[in-house]
C-alpha cells in the first residue's frame, strides 16, 4: 500500500550521498549548477507560457527527482527540461502544445547565450531534434520515476501555517517565505523532505530574517509534524542557494558537457554567437 | 508509514516479479490488457500495459489522468489500482481483475431483472460515484460498460481516462466529454464550468437504461442528442432552468410537452421514477448529488436491494477453441514484440533477443545480412 502512497517519494540516505552523475565522475558543484540552471529554464519558460505556478513547481520537482535516478551524462539537461515541462503541464491539467513549449525554451536558451532570438522553423532539423529530445525526455522521466509523477507542494500548507501563527498580516514574512519556497525548488530539498517540513523551514528562516520570535516552548513546529533538525536543514539550503551566483551558460547536451569539462564551451558559444549575429546582419 | 515512499527504479523489478502475465484480454486506445495473477497469493489481476515506446507526441493524457485518479481513490465500488511498474519502455498498471460489465448484463436478453436488482446496482454505482465526488474528482465518462462487475457481484467504477479534479471556478474544462448518449444538457450547450451533476445525469440515463433494457436517450449525432433529450424530457421553461439561454450555444428550442414518465417506465415503482426524474433534472444546480440520491426514499423502501452475490450474471462463454486461438495469437505477438525490440538494437543484441523466442516457437531465423 505504501507504494501507491500519495506522499512525495523521498530519497534514501544512500541516494543522497551519491547521485548517479557523481557516481559517473561529475563534481558536486557542477551537478548543483546544472540542477539550478535546469530549474531556471523550467521556471522562466513557465512564466512565458503563462501556466499556473503549480505546473512550474511540479516540473522542477520532477526534474530534480529524475537526476537522482539517472545521470546528466546519460540524459542531457535540455531534453529533461523539455520533458518535465511537457509532462507537468499534462499532469496539472494545463496542456500546452509541443510547439509552444519548444519555442519558449529555445528562445530562453538563446537569450541566455546572447544568440540572435530567432524562432526555430517548424520544418527545421533543429526543431525536430528538440521535439525528439522532448518526447524521449518525457518517456525517460516516466520510466525512471515508475510513473510516480504526482507532486505534493508546500504552498497551500504555508498559507495555513502562517495563518495559525498569525503572521499573514506581517509586511514581509508571507512574501519572503513564499519566495524561499520558489527558490528551494532549485535545490534537492523537495526530494529530501515532506512539504510540512519545507513549509516550516521557510517560515523559520523568514521569521529569523525579520526578527520575529515564534512560540518556543513547546516549539511551534511540533504542531506541524516537523522537527528542528530538518527545518534547520531546509533553512540552510535556502541560505546556501542565495550565496551562489547564477550561471547563464551551462552545457545542455552531451557534446557541450564534454566541451565544458575541457573548458572550451565558452569559446564555442562565443563563436556561434558571432557567426549567427553576422549572418543575421547580412540578411538584413 | 507516510514518509516511506522511496524514490527509485529498483522497486520496479521487485514489483514486476510479483506478478505473472497470462493471456491477452483486449486492446484499448492506448493500452493492452492482460490477465495475470499475483504469484504468491494467486489473486487474479488485470495488467494494463501502456505503450510508451512508439509515441510520437508524448504520452496520452488519458493514461496520466487514469493513474492520477486511481491513486487517490479507494472504495469497494471503484476499481482498485494495486500496483504500478515499468518494464523497458512500457508502463504497467496492475488492476483488480473483473470479469464482466454492466453493458454485458443489460444486453444479455436471457437475464430477467427484478426491481430489487436494479436498486442494488444503482446503490453500488452511486456509492462509487459519491466517493469520486468526495475526492473532488469527476469521472466524465459514465456508461454501462465502464461499470465492471466482480465475481462476487460488486459493481465497480472503472476507466478513469477522462477523469479530472473539479472545484476551481476559474479554470475552464472542456464540454466535449462523456459518451454522447449519457451527456448532460449543459455540456451539449457548451458549458465549460460544471460539477458532479454531469455524472449524475449519466447515472440517471443508466438508471433508465436498466429499467428499459435499451439506451434511454440514443441521439444519432451531437446536434440530435439535444433534441432527443428535449423530446423525451420536455423542453424546460425559463423557470425550470434559469440561465439556460446564457450558455454558449443556448438558443430558442422547439417546445416539446412534458411526457407522462410513468407510461414509459411501467415496470418501475413510483419512488424509482421520482429518483430518476430528480437525477435527470435539467437545471444542474437542482439535480441531486450522489450523496443526496443515496438518501432518497427509493433506497429505503421495499423491495430491499438484492445482495451483490445474488445478482443476475451473464453466462460464462468460455469456448476452448477461442482460448486456443487467443493463446496462439499471443505467442505470435510475443515473437513480433521481441523482433521489434531487436530492430532497434545492435546485431548482437538482436540475435540474443530473437533466438530464444524463435527456439521456443520452433521458428528458424535467417542471420542478418
Amino acid at each position: 500500500m505504501t507504494r501507491l502512497s500519495l506522499r512525495n517519494p523521498l530519497l534514501t540516505p544512500e541516494q543522497i550521498v551519491q547521485s548517479p552523475s557523481q557516481r559517473q565522475g561529475m563534481s558536486q558543484t557542477l551537478e548543483l549548477d546544472l540542477r539550478a540552471y535546469g530549474c531556471h529554464l523550467v521556471e522562466a519558460a513557465g512564466i512565458v507560457l503563462r501556466v499556473p505556478q503549480v505546473v512550474m513547481a511540479s516540473a522542477q520537482v520532477l526534474f530534480q527527482r529524475f537526476y537522482y535516478l539517472a545521470s546528466f551524462q546519460d540524459y542531457p539537461l535540455r531534453g529533461t527540461v523539455l520533458g518535465a515541462l511537457f509532462l507537468a503541464c499534462k499532469v496539472e491539467e494545463s496542456p500546452k502544445s509541443i510547439r509552444s513549449i519548444i519555442n519558449v525554451v529555445d528562445i530562453i536558451i538563446k537569450r541566455d547565450r546572447g544568440y540572435p532570438e530567432i524562432v526555430t522553423d517548424g520544418y527545421d532539423a533543429e526543431y525536430y531534434d528538440l521535439k525528439n529530445e522532448m518526447v524521449i525526455g518525457e518517456m525517460q522521466i516516466l520510466r525512471r520515476l515508475g510513473f510516480n509523477v504526482q507532486v505534493e507542494l508546500p504552498y497551500g500548507l504555508l498559507v495555513n501555517y502562517l495563518r495559525c501563527l498569525e503572521l499573514t498580516e506581517h509586511p514581509l514574512i508571507p512574501q519572503l517565505s513564499w519566495n524561499y519556497l520558489n527558490d528551494l525548488l532549485r535545490t534537492p530539498v523537495y526530494v529530501c523532505f515532506q512539504p510540512e517540513t519545507i513549509a516550516c523551514g521557510v517560515i523559520y528562516l523568514a521569521a529569523r530574517k525579520c526578527g520575529v520570535s515564534l512560540p518556543a516552548s513547546p516549539p511551534w513546529w511540533i504542531v506541524f509534524d516537523a522537527n528542528e533538525e530538518d527545518i534547520k536543514q531546509v533553512a540552510r539550503a535556502a541560505v546556501a542557494l542565495h550565496e551562489r551566483s547564477r550561471l547563464r551558460i551551462m552545457p545542455l547536451d552531451s557534446d557541450e558537457l564534454e566541451m565544458y569539462l575541457q573548458g572550451s564551451l565558452d569559446d564555442h558559444i562565443n563563436a556561434i554567437r558571432h557567426t549567427r549575429s553576422e549572418s543575421m546582419a547580412s540578411t538584413i | 508509514m507516510a514518509s516511506k515512499a522511496i524514490l527509485g527504479e529498483e522497486i520496479n523489478k521487485e514489483t514486476e516479479s510479483l506478478y505473472k502475465k497470462e493471456k491477452k484480454l483486449g486492446e484499448g486506445t492506448y493500452a493492452v490488457v492482460y490477465l495475470g495473477h499475483h504469484i504468491r497469493t494467486n489473486r487474479k489481476v488485470a495488467i494494463k500495459k501502456i505503450k510508451l515506446g512508439n509515441m510520437r507526441s508524448g504520452l496520452d493524457m488519458s493514461a496520466i489522468r487514469e493513474v492520477k485518479a486511481l491513486r487517490e481513490l479507494r472504495h469497494p465500488n471503484v476499481i482498485e489500482l494495486i500496483d504500478v511498474f515499468s518494464h523497458k519502455t512500457n508502463l504497467n498498471l496492475v488492476l483488480e481483475f473483473l470479469d464482466t460489465d454492466l453493458e454485458n448484463v443489460i444486453k444479455d436478453k436471457s437475464l430477467v431483472f427484478m426491481p430489487a436488482d436494479i436498486k442494488s446496482w444503482m446503490m453500488m454505482a452511486l456509492r462509487g460515484l459519491d466517493h469520486c465526488h468526495k475526492c473532488w474528482l469527476l469521472h466524465r465518462d459514465l456508461k454501462p460498460n465502464n461499470f465492471l462487475i466482480a465475481s462476487d457481484g460488486q459493481l465497480k467504477l472503472a476507466d478513469f481516462g477522462l477523469a479530472r479534479e473539479f472545484g476551481d471556478v476559474k479554470r475552464a474544462m472542456t464540454s466535449q466529454t462523456v459518451t454522447r448518449w449519457y451527456r448532460a444538457p449543459e455540456l451539449l450547450l457548451g458549458a465549460t464550468n460544471y460539477t458532479g451533476s454531469i455524472d449524475i445525469w449519466a447515472m440517471g440515463c443508466i438508471f433508465a437504461e436498466l429499467s428499459l433494457r435499451a439506451p434511454y436517450l440514443p441521439g444519432a449525432s451531437d446536434l440530435e442528442q439535444l433534441t432527443t433529450i428535449l423530446r423525451a424530457r420536455g423542453t424546460p421553461t425559463e423557470d425550470e432552468w434559469p440561465g439556460m439561454m446564457k450558455l454558449p450555444t443556448g438558443y430558442n428550442f422547439e417546445k416539446f410537452p412534458k411526457p407522462q414518465f410513468s407510461d414509459l417506465f411501467r415496470g418501475s415503482s413510483e419512488d424509482a421514477v421520482d429518483l430518476m426524474n430528480k437525477m435527470l433534472t435539467f437545471n444542474p444546480v437542482q439535480r441531486l448529488s450522489a450523496a443526496d440520491a443515496l438518501q432518497h426514499p427509493y433506497f429505503r423502501n421495499l423491495p430491499r436491494p438484492t445482495a451483490p452475490a445474488k445478482l443476475p450474471r451473464p453466462r460464462q462463454t468460455v469456448v476452448d477453441e477461442e482460448e486456443e486461438a487467443a493463446a496462439d495469437a499471443n505467442r505470435k505477438r510475443q515473437f513480433q514484440e521481441a523482433f521489434d525490440d531487436a530492430l532497434s538494437a545492435t546485431d548482437a543484441d538482436r540475435r540474443q533477443a530473437v533466438e530464444p523466442v524463435a527456439k521456443k516457437m520452433d521458428l528458424r531465423i535467417s542471420s542478418p545480412a
